[in-house]
């Protein structure tokens, strides 16, 4: 299955490690996957702040527009990136002033978004298009014995509500780390907020937010935590050492994304799983599965 | 003693910040709240904002704008989307919160280190068409000067940790080719919108 990829600003920084597991993984089942040319930043949930909603969708409609040649479904893993080019997406179709004033915008580039494509999350399109059973079939070193918390975090499921999983308590996640062979534990926080992007504003947000979900993990037997958001991700692992200090606790859950944990059940090279990229070491997590440094 | 007289002259609202606010982008979304507090429990932050969203809209309609724009509310806002999933009557709070962050910069109140965040990450996405951290967080610091400085050097093991293990890219990304036409773009829609509030 072909699909256009919009890879969104972190997966080129602090989310490498995603990028890094989701294109082996992908071509492990048959997704092929081609980046959108010279596509730009969707604003994240930042720029409708300062701009509008309406510049921020038109900027996101940018990458739309480039897109729509290939008549591709739109692969997203960021989920601010996928809450911005979904909304805009759906608001192309549903909206015709909307759709009108915005193409008059892109015209100035040259552009038209005529609202033809698909915009999907990537655990969406794991799951609905592939199929469980596939990816089941293509484990190589089912993850026994390993309880992992499906962390799926907010926008993914939110910014569409019931686009293909349950706003509040979705189970996509853990049907995909229950098809790898692992453990799903119950996890009441699972989405719930890490406290996003104010890490820099306002740094106790997000150890506050991010300690309460670590200790829902905890205290459900968990010993990983998999994502499909690079904030969740960065949150919960770059910051668990500072929630330590400040709250005088001794989490160490590794936190990977849930393409990472794909590529060790499917027994890929090192390189897919990127595991050195993990800040909390997944590794002793991982030893009774014979996956070393 | 207490004063029992009650002034039979009517009390008279001064609806000029709530007009100022339905006519934001999203702002008509305002009258449609009615006060229930769905927001208000569903909210990752609600304990650390001055006023619920629920109460941040009760100050819209009695024109209480000092307090408004003063209010750390929509500062507080992580777009996690609860409250917008939840809301009985349909508000997209989250988006209505942009509007207000947006209104707040525009005025000046930028007191909140989110302020300077959001603008810094802007100056980001608009210059190079795509977003840098480091870019990010050296306009921020500039912004909110020695104060922000001090805590950022407290975080040094944090920033460490980051660039051992790869995660922290030292060299900008390079511009994106179109990006002209990408701010050109962006203009057009700005002033599109301008047009259409009027």
């Amino acid at each position: 299955m072909r699909y256009s990829v919009y890879p969104g600003c972190s997966l080129e920084a602090t989310a490498l490690s995603y990028m890094k597991s989701l294109e082996p993984v992908a071509e492990a089942l048959g997704m092929h996957l081609e980046e959108i040319p010279d596509w730009n930043c969707c604003g994240a949930s930042v720029a409708s702040g300062v701009v509008g909603d309406f510049a921020q969708q038109v900027m996101t409609a940018r990458n739309l527009a480039l897109a729509e040649e290939k008549g591709l479904d739109i692969l997203v893993a960021c989920s601010s990136c996928y809450m911005n080019m979904g909304l805009t997406n759906k608001r192309f179709k549903d909206d015709a002033h909307f759709a009108k004033l915005a193409n008059e915008a892109l015209a100035v580039g040259g552009l038209k978004y005529n609202g033809t494509l698909r915009v999907r999350q990537i655990v969406d399109a794991l799951v609905n298009d592939i199929g469980l059973d596939k990816i089941k079939a293509r484990v190589k070193r089912p993850l026994t014995g390993l309880k992992v918390a499906g962390y799926v975090g907010c926008q993914t499921v939110r910014a569409l509500p019931w686009e293909y999983d349950d706003p509040e308590r979705p189970v996509l996640l853990d049907q995909l780390v229950e098809a790898l062979g692992a453990t799903a534990v119950p996890f009441p926080m699972k989405a719930r907020c890490c406290g996003s992007s104010h890490a820099i504003a306002q740094t106790e947000i997000v150890l506050d937010c991010s300690r309460e979900i670590l200790e829902s993990a905890r205290s459900n037997g968990a010993s990983m935590m998999v994502t499909p958001c690079p904030m969740c991700q960065l949150n919960i692992d770059a910051y668990q050492g500072m929630i330590n200090k400040t709250y005088n606790t001794n989490y160490a859950i590794p936190t990977l994304f849930i393409t990472q944990l794909m590529a060790i059940a499917f027994d890929l090279p090192p390189e897919a799983s990127a595991l050195k990229y993990c800040i909390v070491s997944p590794y002793e997590a991982l030893a009774p599965l014979g996956v070393g440094k | 003693m207490v004063d029992n007289k009650i002034s039979s002259a009517p009390i008279k609202y001064d609806n000029t910040f709530a007009k100022e606010i339905y006519s934001l982008e999203n702002g008509h979304y305002v009258k449609m709240c009615m006060q229930c507090g769905m927001c208000a429990v569903s909210c990752a932050t609600r304990q650390i904002m001055d006023y619920s969203p629920r109460r941040l809209f009760n100050l819209i309609r009695a024109g209480k704008k000092e307090e408004f724009m003063r209010s750390n509310t929509m500062w507080m806002c992580t777009t996690c989307c609860m409250c917008k999933v939840r809301c009985p009557r349909g508000i997209p709070l989250v988006d209505v919160m942009h509007d207000l962050k947006a209104l707040a910069l525009k005025q000046g109140y930028v007191e909140y280190p989110q302020a300077a965040f959001y603008q810094a990450m802007w100056a980001e996405a608009f210059g190079r068409g795509r977003v840098f951290e480091g870019g990010i967080m050296a306009r921020f610091y500039l912004k909110r000067g020695w104060n922000e400085i001090k805590k950022a050097l407290g975080m040094k093991d944090l920033g460490m940790e980051m660039l051992k293990h790869g995660r922290m890219p030292i060299v900008p990304p390079r511009k994106i080719k179109g990006l002209k036409s990408l701010q050109q773009i962006i203009q057009r829609a700005q002033s599109l919108q301008e047009k259409e509030a009027k």
